[in-house]
């Protein structure tokens, strides 16, 4: 398709100095302390309402507090790779942080911490805002202290399907008439379940499978993040497991484009959620999982991608209270 | 390029001088710091961003896409030299609204990546004013707007808000962030006037360029009236005699040319020209023997579009492409 290939030209030299030239001191750009002095209020709100994830000292994402004892909303994809998580809430910090549960369409897990009289946050009415209403997120953060970036709603809010469409990760040969594994992508839903290569799938949810255009045809209207049962059989036995589906474009790394190439850092998982709303605060992947604030420091929404340089986006703040309610409830369970 | 640099530079100088009644306020202030403010600054940006959504088109080309906007009801459009590409190009335009529309190329500036293209459909088209007076300054709150990444009918265009963070010669520097498929679309003042033409980024987010109005007022006739203006980087110069048709000719006593040989994957073989097909024209000129057409090719460059009028067994069939490159 023509949208693959898009038209910029990339700054072939260093931006040198040009007699003539007008510069704006760093401080007063859109990013800049005296401007985002204008927020010390929201800042406020993301300082004991966000929640900074930590891989050891390394800052892993942020996330959104819903409730005054500890439960915590983050970015699943990235805080399941933390290898030694915890957490900090203000200016503490609280080793025991454990992952309860993850929902893998909108890629959020629910974190708990050992806290009480945390301050939670107060979701705003609507996500159904104007084109260009303000919208705050946390920038970087030092120990004690979260900072914050603003920018504006910028797009149409919409589903974002999976980048190359929802798919098991695995590369397929037809051998005498079977149909056999030659490869498990890493990142994929069939290597968490297992498979291997020389297995032969036989039924993708009960249904017999005989061609890859079948497999095709039947995860066509499938998000990314959902379960398929996979029946397969190696070494004559037959076994049946669920396999979580997965965006292609996201399995394989070759897939980068120019715009990626110039976009330098974006979320691994950036495709695949049932609706976002769009925003332009400037980032990186790493100030990912938070919350995003509408002026007076309600919480508009949760932040759950950086899809480029150009393009954030966020659960809107209707499906984030039902995934809240929805795993709050789970994790009572 | 010193002559147009200069120019440019008079202008905003001269233009710098003058009083803008309709200025906001918040543009005078070194950074917002009242809720006010940022009130006002909001306000602004969703009175403008209607009209200015409108005005601003998707430009459909052959090897990708980029952005453009309108700015008269008649369609002309301003957008980047490299996103044109060249001069009298058939290229396709879409609404906001998702309505495609034949579009062609006219002049461009290649020094410092300006370009015009007309819609050549009739109608009245949504548009938006031009900062002519050139009132923008150093710090003043900005947006763009633009396809980022390429058409997405269920997104729409991305806005984008920013400052004015540098201002040199013939480039604004913004901190709205651009991306691919964002190029040839519109910076916008608060007014919702449009100030320049998204053209290249750094890799730093910082790094935003736009070709301010100034470049287009300069060269404003010269792009009106198809001229190719300057040379590189934005643009390639078409070089006459770098077109490529790939079929080999013998005069017939009757009249026309008779196709003796199409090349393998030549363009002529592309467009569906048989061996035995008699040529008749070219581009409406009649054809009389082979040194003729010859001449006439060599007027022409890699792209342009080629007309033959033939026939097949007697049964005329005409072919319109476009030259490869030889």
């Amino acid at each position: 398709m023509r949208a693959n290939f898009t038209i910029l030209f990339i700054l072939p030299l260093l931006y040198l100095p040009v007699a003539g030239q007008q510069s704006l001191d760093s401080a007063y750009r859109t990013t800049g302390i005296e401007v985002v002095a204008a927020f010390e209020a929201e800042r406020q709100i993301l300082q004991t309402s966000s929640a900074v994830i930590l891989d050891g000292r390394k800052e892993a994402g942020y996330g959104v507090v819903i409730s005054a004892d500890g439960y915590i909303l983050t970015k699943a994809s990235e805080v399941t790779k933390v290898a030694k998580l915890s957490v900090t809430v203000d200016e503490k910090n609280y080793t025991d942080a454990k992952v309860l549960l993850v929902d893998t369409i909108w890629d959020v897990a629910l974190v708990k911490i050992a806290a009480e009289g945390l301050v939670p946050v107060v979701y705003a009415a609507t996500s159904a805002v104007p084109q260009g209403t303000w919208v705050m997120a946390n920038g970087a953060t030092t120990r004690k202290k979260r900072r914050l970036l603003a920018g504006i709603v910028s797009a149409k809010i919409r589903e974002i399907p999976a980048s190359g469409g929802a798919v098991l990760g695995v590369v397929l040969k037809t051998v005498k008439k079977l149909l056999e594994v030659q490869e498990v992508g890493e990142k994929s839903g069939a290597f968490e379940a297992g498979l291997q290569k020389g297995d032969v799938i036989l039924k993708i949810e009960g249904k017999p499978i005989k061609k890859v255009e079948e497999i095709a045809e039947l995860l066509k209207t499938r998000k990314e993040g959902s379960t398929v049962k996979v029946t397969y059989r190696r070494k004559k036995l037959e076994n049946t497991v669920d396999v979580r589906l997965a965006a292609r474009a996201e399995l394989f790394d070759d897939q980068q484009n120019r715009n990626d190439q110039m976009s330098g850092d974006f979320s691994a998982r950036r495709s695949g959620f049932p609706r976002v709303m769009q925003h332009d605060v400037l980032g990186s992947s790493q100030v990912v999982g938070g919350p995003l604030l509408e002026l007076g420091g309600k919480c508009i929404g949760m932040n759950i991608a950086r899809a480029n340089r150009a393009e954030n986006y966020s659960i809107p703040v209707e499906d984030l209270k039902e995934i809240a309610a929805r795993m709050m409830k789970a994790a009572a369970e | 390029m010193n002559l147009i640099t200069c120019i440019s530079l008079c202008v905003l100088l001269v233009s710098g001088a003058t009083a803008q009644a309709d200025r906001k306020y918040f543009n005078d202030k070194k950074a917002p710091d009242e809720r006010k403010d940022l009130a006002a600054i909001q306000t602004a940006i969703q009175e403008a961003l209607p009209q200015a959504r409108a005005a601003t088109v998707c430009v459909l080309l052959d090897e990708g896409s980029g952005s453009g906007v309108i700015v008269s009801p008649e369609g002309l459009i301003l957008t980047a030299a490299h996103v044109s590409g060249g001069v009298g190009k058939k290229v396709t335009v879409v609404l906001e609204d998702g309505t495609e529309l034949k579009a062609v190329t006219l002049g461009l500036v290649a020094e410092t990546d300006a370009a015009m293209i007309q819609i050549i459909e009739k109608g009245s088209y949504p548009f938006i004013e031009i900062d002519r007076a050139e009132t923008t300054r150093l710090g003043d709150w900005v947006f763009a707007l633009g396809h980022s990444g390429g058409l997405d009918k269920e997104r729409g265009s991305v806005v984008r808000l920013g400052r004015l963070v540098r201002i040199a010669n013939s480039t604004f520097q913004s901190d709205c962030t651009l991306i691919g498929g964002d190029s040839g679309g519109p910076l916008f003042d608060m007014n919702g006037k449009l100030i320049g033409i998204h053209s290249r980024v750094g890799a730093q987010l910082q790094l935003n360029m736009h070709v301010p109005m100034s470049q287009f007022i300069t060269n404003w006739d010269g792009m009106l009236a198809r001229e190719f203006i300057g040379e590189g980087p934005f643009a390639e110069k078409p070089q006459k005699g770098s077109g490529f048709l790939g079929l080999a000719t013998e005069p017939r006593k009757e009249g026309g040319l008779r196709v003796t040989k199409v090349g393998e994957k030549s363009p002529a073989q592309e467009a569906g020209i048989l061996e035995g097909d008699v040529i008749f024209k070219l581009n409406e000129t009649v054809l009389e023997n082979r040194e003729q057409m010859q001449a006439l090719l060599k007027e022409m460059a890699k792209g342009d579009e080629i007309t033959l009028e033939t026939t097949r067994q007697g049964q005329p069939k005409n072919h319109t492409f476009n030259l490869g490159a030889r």
